[in-house]
């Protein structure tokens, strides 16, 4: 064998390597899910097909999952949208307007975003505690804007540094404000920038675990990740059916997200690391 | 003694800063687009830390009145077995997982820079793992590790390494391999996606050169590739080591800390004494913690100087 057939062997062994690694806890999950039992994988036991437990985690009144997951949804919504629109901004400032210390801001930031979480929950404990805001949609709302923000900004930077300037002129000369600008000129052009970030920041927020753990209490305002977390079988044993199930109704929407823009993602994910 | 023989408006010169002109209308526009950022990062990131840091002086326990203590939640930490088995469990975790993720990261990385058929496919799904929580992917674990009936024992008699059932998380060694591993599946595709766009950008017409000039794979590798790829490595490096040394939600799930605390991390002891309602020593531990992630974070940040110059 010459070098370029060891090549070609070695690729296609990693790559089968990778899918392997890569799929089989994911598709493990799928299949207990769908199990009536979960011990499908010993000897001498089967496996038998069943939307029993999908049906319990979608319309069991007991188990709050849909709940769960409607809270995610709209808390990570909500906290992507925002933290995009006020990175976009400040991304704006950055790039076009000549602040002065501007790296310097983008690599405080930056810093900022190292800081351990558990640093900062029991002190946003408190201070929900003092507002009577525990456990509802806002106690995580404002974290999670703030939370993302770090990313945000630095994939903000990097798309609106590709939108040529002249088109900021040209708004000038047509009189617009500089925000005018920003939303009917510079984020129109940068869209799929905006999207991909809009994108990471959800699932950032979507997939926050320490935060919503600390500050809810029950379904009212608790997230998905929380509640797969906690989930305890209602008859003293774990379900791994249902949690595999609410597992899957989780995961299968990023997912699915994930594998339909993945190219915006990688995009997203690697511009801020390579450039630092 | 040393003496500056320097006139007096010398010294004036040096050390007023050239006044900056006057702010322009846009930059003062641009503070303005900056205030919401600002706001936010300050509110809920900087004030909180600054809050943690100084409740870690004080005994600030549920029900008790508060009282500052100075450095009595350090001491008390300084004595407490548990402390340190969490500083160990930490520390071994970031010196495994890390090179561990990396690697694989990059033969990741290696593999999905050739071209191949599929190519696209394999790489939209080594996302999969980046995209479910972390806590999700515990449970899956968890389901793994299952003593009777889990994959991990299943692929144990399959592969025919051993035909009795290891209690996986039974025991501090079996349960500390069964958490990297688990975060191994969760954020190598992390270290894999950066480390490919670093090897893309690494301009082709290198390796044609080195074609001509007969070199190995792996001495191209060796020669050009590495050296080319230092810049990301030590970016991918620096930020699986402050995700690893704050790691929480993976071992919450699965194995709680257990067995005896083998696999509790800084975070998770925090997060004990949080939610045990003691606030200042919680405090304390995290601080701990957010000082070994600010000491990493410069020993890299070195290491990334030292090797451009």
């Amino acid at each position: 064998m010459n070098e370029r057939q060891v090549k070609k062997l070695l690729v296609y062994l990693g790559a089968a390597a990778t899918l392997l690694f890569c799929l089989g806890p994911f598709v493990y999950m799928l299949l207990t899910g769908l199990a009536t039992e979960p011990d499908f994988l010993r000897p001498a036991k089967a496996f038998i097909p069943t939307w029993d437990h999908y049906h319990s985690v979608l319309f069991s009144e007991t188990v709050h999952f849909v709940r769960y997951l409607i809270n995610s949804i709209a808390i990570s919504g909500i906290s992507a949208v925002v933290s995009v629109f006020i990175a976009a901004l400040g991304a704006y400032a950055l790039t076009r307007l000549n602040i002065p210390g501007g790296r310097p801001i983008l690599l405080i930031v930056l810093g900022i975003s190292m800081f351990p979480p558990v640093s900062l929950i029991s002190y946003l404990y408190k201070l929900m505690s003092a507002l009577g805001w525990m456990n509802t949609y806002p106690a995580l709302i404002l974290p999670y804007i703030a939370w993302t923000l770090p990313l945000s900004l630095w994939i903000m930077v990097s798309y609106l540094e590709q939108v040529p300037q002249e088109l900021d002129k040209a708004g000038l000369v047509d009189g617009c404000s500089r925000l005018k600008i920003l939303v009917r000129i510079i984020l129109p052009v940068a869209a799929p920038g905006l999207f991909a970030t809009l994108l990471l920041a959800f699932i950032y927020a979507f997939n926050e675990f320490l935060i919503a753990l600390m500050l809810t209490t029950d379904q009212a305002a608790r997230t998905i990740p929380v509640g797969i977390a906690l989930f305890e079988g209602l008859h003293g044993q774990v379900a791994w059916g249902e949690i595999m199930a609410a597992a899957t109704v989780t995961t299968i929407p990023v997912v699915l997200l994930t594998l339909l823009f993945q190219r915006r993602i990688i995009q997203g994910l690697t511009r801020g690391a390579v450039k630092a | 003694m040393t003496r500056d023989h320097r006139p007096a408006s010398d010294f004036r010169q040096a050390r007023q800063p050239a006044r900056r002109p006057p702010l322009t209308r846009d930059q003062v526009r641009g503070f303005w687009f900056l205030s919401p950022l600002f706001g936010f990062i300050g509110l809920f990131i900087l004030i909180p830390v600054l809050g943690t840091i100084a409740d870690s002086l004080f005994r600030d326990i549920v029900y008790l009145p508060v009282r500052f203590v100075f450095l009595e939640n350090f001491r008390a930490l300084w004595a407490d077995p548990s402390f340190w088995s969490a500083v160990r469990f930490s520390a071994l975790f970031v010196l495994v997982s890390v090179p561990l993720e990396v690697l694989l990261g990059l033969g990741i990385a290696l593999v999905l820079n050739e071209p191949f058929a599929l190519r696209g496919w394999v790489r939209a799904c080594i996302l999969i793992p980046w995209a479910i929580p972390a806590a999700v992917a515990g449970r899956i674990f968890q389901l793994v590790y299952n003593f009777s009936y889990g994959a991990a024992n299943y692929l144990l008699d399959l592969l025919s390494i051993s035909r009795e059932p290891l209690n996986w998380l039974g025991s501090d060694l079996s349960a500390f391999i069964a958490v990297v591993v688990a975060d191994a599946w969760q954020t190598t595709p992390f270290a894999a996606i950066i480390l490919l766009a670093g090897l893309a950008a690494i301009p082709e017409d290198l390796y044609g050169q080195a074609k001509v000039d007969q070199a190995g794979m792996v001495a191209r590798f060796r020669h050009i590739t590495l050296p080319l790829l230092k810049p990301v490595l030590i970016v991918t490096l620096l930020f699986r080591t402050i995700q690893a040394l704050r790691i929480f939600d993976i071992i919450f799930v699965l194995t709680g800390g257990g067995p005896g605390g083998a696999t509790e991390s800084l975070s998770m002891l925090a997060y004990r004494h949080f939610a045990a309602g003691d606030f200042g020593y919680g405090s304390a531990a995290s601080v701990v913690l957010f000082l070994m992630a600010v000491v990493a974070a410069i020993a890299y940040v070195r290491v990334g100087r030292f090797q451009e110059t």
